[in-house]
C-alpha cells in the first residue's frame, strides 16, 4: 500500500495510527509523508507498484485532490490501483459519494474503526501479481511490475549489463545516509540535466511481515521523473538488504533500464560488516556520524576495510574535528589514500556532497 | 551552555530548599513565630466581598494553617497567586469581579477565518460586537499555511478552506480592515508557522500602510512562530530546521527591539497533544521547546528580561485526570527554570497561557454531548488559571462551525465565569486539594523524567533530529486509538451506550469556485503591477539571507511587492526545502 496526505495539509495522526495498524496486520505500507502533490502521490504508485493508494485529508479541498489523483493513475496506465481514503468529519458523506463516482473506491467517515478499514483493505486489494507479458526494462510500469515479481521469488533473467555506476550505501541508523542520497540526487540531477537516476532504499520487516517503508518521505528532491525510487522490505532476510536485491539491481542496472546512476541504501546497520556482496556494486560508501570516533569497535573497522569510499556526516556536531581525525589516522594505518569525504548532508549545497558526488 | 540537566537540577534545588526551610521554621521558635505573624498580618489584609446572596466570603482563598511548616510550605512551595512559584496564577488575580466599575477584559477569544480576507474581516466584526476588547484570532487556509500563492497547481480546491487565504499585504488590509490595530483595546493573534515571518511582516506593512510608518511599535498581538512544536508534531516546515529556527530569531530580536507590545512567539502544546501526545508529554515538550528558545535568544546576546516577558504559551485542555493540575505545574516549573538556570527577573517568570478546549475529544456521534466535554474541559482550564480561552463548537467534529455552536461555544465561557460564582468572588477557590496536589507532585515528577531523557539524548534539537519526540508522540497517540477500539477508553456515544441515533447531516461550509477564482485573479493582478519591483525586492533578500542579516527586517520590505509564494520560493532556492522526518 502506498499512504500520503494531501498538498497543504499536515495533518498525520489518523494515517500514522492507521499505518502501524495496517503493519500490525502484514501490509507492507510506504509512507509517503504530509504535504504530497498529485504528481508525487501518482508516482510513488506507479514506482512502488502498489495495491492501493490511501489518502488522508483534513484540510479541505479533498473533492478535487482525490479525482485528480484516480485521473493521475488512469493516465498513467495503472488504472486498477485501488484508492480509498478519509478525513474525519471534513468529509461529507455526500462528498463520499461524488468521490465515489469520480473513481475513490471507499471513503471512511468519521467514526470508522479500524477492523473496518483493515478488513476492507485486506478484503479488496488482496491481489497475485504476474510476470509483465513483455519484459522492457525501459518502461517505468514494467521496471516496477518486474521488481515486484522478483520480491515474490520469481526468476527473471536480467537483460546485459549498462554503463550505469551502482552505489552501495551503508552504515549505522541515524548516520544520515537517507538525507545524504537525497542531496546527492539533488546535485546529480542539476549537474547532469538529462541522466536519471535509480534508488533503492531499504526497510526493515517486523516480525508480522508488515513493514514501513518511510525514506521516500524523507527525500523530497528524489520526487522527481528522472529518478526512479523503489522501497524495499527486508523480509526476513539478515544484512540490511532484501532477497532481491541482487536481481533488482541487475535489472535497474542493465542497458535497456537506461539509469546513470544507481544506489541502493540499506537499512540501518550496526554489528555486521558491509552487507555487499561481491559484484553487487561499483562502489561501497560507509557513512558514520562523528559520535562513532571515540568508540572504534571491531566490526566498524571491519566496516572500514571493506568501504571504497568512507563519508564522516554531521560534522557541524561538536567533537566532530576530533572523530573524523581518528577515523582518518585507522584508514592511513589500513589503507593510505582511501577517500575520507566530511560533509553536512542536511545543508543545501553542501560541499562535502559535492567532493562525494566527484569521487563517484 | 544551559541544558534541561540544568534546569532538572534547579527545580529539585527548589524543592529541597522549600523542606530545608519548613525544617527551619519548625526547629527555631523565633523563626517559627516571625512566619506565624506574617502569615496573620497577610491573612488580615485580605478583603472581603459579597455575593448575590449576601454570603460574605474572603476574595483570597488561604489555608487555614496553625504552624509555621504548613505556611512555609504554602508560601514557598505553591506561593500566593501572581508570585513565585505562580502555581495558582500568573496575576495575583485572574476572573474576579471588579470591586469597583465594569470588567474589562474577557478572557475569551476565538479563533476564526474562512474564505477569502473580506469574509473573515466580516466575521471579525460580528464577533467583536459589543465587546469592549476587540481580540481577534487568525486561522489561515492550508495554501497559505504551506507559504504558498493560492494559483499554483494543486491549491485550488483548499483556497479559503478551513481558513483565510492571504496571498499578499493587500489581502491583509482587507483582514482587518475597520479595526484599529494601534489601539489598546485591540488585539490580533495569528497562527501561522513556517510562513510566519513573511505573515507578520505583511501585516506590519498593511499596519504601516493603514497608520503610518510608526504604527509597528502600537500593535498589539501575537505570531504562533513556534517551528519546534512543527518539527515535532504539526508538520507545517519550509525550510530546512537550522533555517527555520534563524528566521524565527531574526522575527523575535526585531520584535524585542522594535515592537515592544507583541508577543513574537505562542510555545505550543495544543498541536503536540492533538498529534497523540499524553498530557506529561504535551508538557515537557513545550516547556522544554520555550527553554530551548530561551537558550537560542540568548545566545545571540539579548539579555534574558528584554525577551523573557515576550514569550506565551499554548495548550490544550483535554478530560484526562492530568488536566485539573497540568498548567499550574508547567507555572512552577517555567518560573523555576527562568529564575534560577536564565536568572530572569519577575517580568520574565511568569508563564501566561492560552488554553483551547480539546478538538480530540470531541466526536460526531451524538454530537451534542460534546457540549458536556468542551464545559468541562473550559472548568479544568479556568481552574488551571488559563489567562485566555478559546472553546470549540460542538459541532466542530462534522462541519464548520455554525454561528449557532459558535455562540454557544463562547457563552459556555460566560456562563462558567460570569453566571456562575466559581471564579468570581474568591481566588484560589478550589485550589489546593490534596488529590489535585498529588497530581501535581506525580505529573511534576513525570515532567522532570522526561527532561531527563531529552537531555540524555542531548537537548530538545539533537533528540528532535533523532525523532526522539515524534516517535513518542506516535506511540501515545497510537495507544489512545487503541484504546478507543478496545473499549478501555470509555467515549461516551461511540464505544459505550450508543444509540442508533441518524448522524447528523453537515452543511459544510464550502467556498465557491468563482470566489477561489477572484483570489487568483487580484493575485495576478498584484503579481503584475510589481513584476519588476518585486525581482529587485527578492534578490535583496536572498542578499541579507547569504549575508547572516536580519531576515525579518528585510521582509518588512520585501512584502510590499512580492507575494508569500514568491518569497517562499526565493527563501527555498537560498537555503533548501525541509526533509520530513515522517
Amino acid at each position: 500500500m502506498l499512504t500520503a496526505v494531501p498538498l497543504c495539509d499536515g495533518h498525520d495522526s489518523a494515517i500514522t495510527a492507521v499505518n502501524l495498524e495496517l503493519i500490525r496486520h502484514g501490509i507492507e505500507v510506504v509512507y509517503l509523508g504530509f504535504h504530497r502533490s498529485v504528481a508525487d502521490i501518482v508516482r510513488a504508485a506507479v514506482q512502488e507498484d502498489v495495491a492501493a493508494v490511501g489518502i488522508s485529508s483534513y484540510n479541505g479541498g479533498h473533492i478535487e485532490f482525490f479525482r485528480e489523483v484516480a485521473d493521475g493513475l488512469g493516465k498513467a496506465g495503472r488504472r486498477e490501483i485501488g484508492l480509498f481514503g478519509g478525513g474525519g468529519g471534513t468529509i461529507t458523506p455526500a462528498d463520499a459519494e461524488r468521490m465515489h463516482v469520480e473513481g475513490t473506491d471507499r471513503i471512511f467517515l468519521a467514526g470508522a474503526s479500524f477492523d473496518d478499514m483493515v478488513g476492507y483493505v485486506r478484503e479488496r486489494y488482496e491481489r497475485t501479481v504476474e510476470k509483465p507479458e513483455h519484459l522492457e526494462a525501459g518502461a517505468p510500469l514494467c521496471l516496477a511490475r518486474m521488481i515486484t515479481c522478483l520480491e515474490e521469488g520469481m526468476i527473471l533473467d536480467a537483460p546485459s549489463r549498462g554503463s550505469a555506476k551502482v552505489v552501495g550505501i551503508t552504515g549505522p541508523g541515524g548516520a544520515g545516509k537517507t538525507t545524504l542520497i537525497d542531496e546527492l540526487t539533488r546535485q546529480y540531477l542539476v549537474e547532469h540535466p538529462a541522466h536519471r537516476v535509480a534508488i533503492l532504499s531499504h526497510d526493515p520487516s517486523t516480525l508480522h511481515q508488515g513493514a514501513l517503508l518511510g525514506d521516500r518521505a524523507t527525500m523530497v528532491y528524489a520526487q522527481d521523473d528522472r529518478v526512479f525510487l523503489r522501497s524495499m522490505a527486508t523480509r526476513g532476510r539478515q544484512g540490511g538488504l532484501s532477497p532481491a536485491t541482487g536481481p533488482a539491481l541487475a535489472w535497474l542496472s542493465s542497458a535497456e533500464a537506461g539509469f546513470d546512476l544507481v544506489m541502493v541504501e540499506t537499512v540501518g546497520i550496526g554489528q555486521e560488516a558491509l552487507p555487499f556482496p561481491d559484484r553487487m556494486v561499483d562502489r561501497r560508501i560507509l557513512v558514520m556520524n562523528t559520535d562513532y570516533g571515540a568508540r572504534l569497535q571491531l566490526q566498524k573497522i571491519l566496516m572500514l576495510e571493506v568501504a571504497d569510499i568512507v563519508v564522516a556526516n554531521k560534522q557541524d556536531r561538536p567533537g566532530s574535528d576530533a572523530a573524523a581525525l581518528e577515523i582518518r589516522r585507522h584508514l592511513d594505518a589500513i589503507a593510505p589514500g582511501k577517500p575520507l569525504v566530511r560533509s553536512v548532508a542536511s545543508r543545501h549545497g553542501d560541499a562535502g556532497v559535492a567532493e562525494l558526488l566527484k569521487l563517484l | 551552555m544551559k541544558t534541561l540537566g540544568d534546569i532538572v537540577e534547579a527545580i529539585r534545588r527548589f524543592n529541597a530548599a522549600v523542606e530545608e526551610r519548613v525544617a527551619e521554621v519548625r526547629s527555631d521558635p523565633a523563626k517559627g513565630q516571625a512566619v506565624m505573624e506574617e502569615w496573620r498580618v497577610l491573612r488580615a489584609k485580605v478583603p472581603e466581598v459579597e455575593t448575590p446572596t449576601g454570603l460574605r466570603l474572603p476574595r483570597l482563598a488561604l489555608p487555614e494553617l496553625d504552624e509555621p511548616g504548613a505556611v512555609v510550605k504554602f508560601l514557598q512551595g505553591e506561593g500566593l497567586p501572581g508570585k513565585f512559584p505562580y502555581i495558582s496564577s500568573a496575576y495575583p488575580e485572574l476572573y474576579l469581579d471588579p470591586i469597583e466599575g465594569p470588567r474589562t477584559e474577557e478572557p475569551t477569544r476565538l479563533f476564526a477565518g474562512l474564505g477569502l480576507a473580506e469574509d473573515t474581516n466580516e466575521r471579525f466584526h460580528l464577533l467583536t460586537k459589543n465587546q469592549r476588547s476587540h481580540r481577534m484570532s487568525t486561522a489561515f487556509d492550508g495554501p497559505t499555511l504551506y507559504g504558498m500563492d493560492s494559483d499554483e497547481p494543486g491549491v485550488f480546491g483548499k483556497i479559503g478552506e478551513g481558513g483565510v487565504a492571504i496571498d499578499t499585504v493587500e489581502d491583509m488590509e482587507k483582514l482587518y480592515a475597520g479595526f484599529d490595530l494601534t489601539a489598546a483595546s485591540t488585539s490580533v493573534s495569528m497562527t501561522i508557522n513556517g510562513p510566519a515571518p513573511t505573515i507578520l511582516a505583511m501585516f506590519v506593512a498593511a499596519a504601516k500602510r493603514r497608520f503610518g510608518k510608526d504604527a509597528a511599535e502600537k500593535l498589539r498581538g501575537t505570531v504562533q512562530a513556534d517551528i519546534l512544536k512543527e518539527v515535532q508534531a504539526q508538520n507545517e516546515v519550509l525550510f530546512p530546521v537550522e533555517d527555520s529556527l534563524r528566521f524565527l530569531l531574526d522575527m523575535c530580536e526585531h520584535c524585542v527591539r522594535k515592537m515592544p507590545r507583541w508577543y513574537p512567539v505562542s510555545i505550543s502544546g495544543y498541536h503536540i497533544s492533538q498529534a497523540g501526545a499524553t498530557p506529561v508529554q504535551q508538557a515537557a515538550f513545550t516547556l522544554s521547546n520555550g527553554f530551548a528558545y530561551v537558550e537560542m535568544l540568548r545566545q545571540r546576546g539579548l539579555p534574558v528580561d528584554e525577551f523573557a516577558p515576550r514569550l506565551s504559551f499554548f495548550l490544550d485542555c483535554s478530560l484526562d485526570v492530568e488536566f485539573v493540575a497540568l498548567a499550574r505545574v508547567c507555572r512552577k516549573l517555567w518560573a523555576i527554570g527562568m529564575r534560577d538556570v536564565f536568572g530572569a527577573t519577575e517580568r520574565g517568570q511568569s508563564f501566561k497561557l492560552h488554553t483551547q478546549t480539546s478538538g480530540r475529544s470531541l466526536v460526531s456521534a451524538e454530537f451534542k454531548n460534546n457540549l458536556t466535554r468542551t464545559a468541562l474541559e473550559l472548568l479544568l482550564a479556568c481552574l488551571n488559571g488559563t489567562n485566555s480561552c478559546h472553546s470549540n463548537s460542538a459541532d466542530e467534529p462534522f462541519t464548520t462551525p455554525t454561528e449557532e455552536y459558535a455562540r454557544l461555544a463562547s457563552h459556555a465561557q460566560s456562563i462558567l465565569l460570569e453566571e456562575s460564582g466559581l471564579f468570581r468572588h474568591t481566588m484560589n477557590l478550589l485550589a489546593g486539594s490534596s488529590g489535585m496536589t498529588q497530581v501535581e507532585r506525580a505529573v511534576e515528577a513525570a515532567i522532570l523524567t522526561e527532561f531527563e531523557t531529552l537531555d540524555r539524548l542531548g537537548g530538545v534539537l539533537e533528540a528532535m533530529e533523532q525523532r526522539y519526540q515524534r516517535s513518542a508522540i506516535q506511540a501515545a497517540g497510537y495507544r489512545y486509538e487503541r484504546q478507543i477500539a478496545d473499549g478501555t477508553r470509555p467515549v461516551i456515544g461511540v464505544n459505550r451506550y450508543w444509540s442508533d441515533e441518524p448522524r447528523p447531516v453537515p452543511v459544510l461550509v464550502r467556498i465557491p469556485d468563482e470566489r477561489k477564482q477572484f483570489q487568483i485573479d487580484r493575485l495576478q493582478d498584484f503579481k503584475l503591477r510589481n513584476a519588476e519591483r518585486a525581482l529587485v525586492a527578492l534578490a535583496r533578500l536572498t542578499r541579507v539571507v547569504r549575508d547572516g542579516g536580519n531576515v525579518f527586517s528585510e521582509l518588512i520590505e520585501t512584502v510590499e511587492y512580492c507575494s508569500l509564494g514568491q518569497i517562499t520560493k526565493a527563501l527555498q532556492e537560498t537555503v533548501g526545502r525541509f526533509r520530513p522526518l515522517v
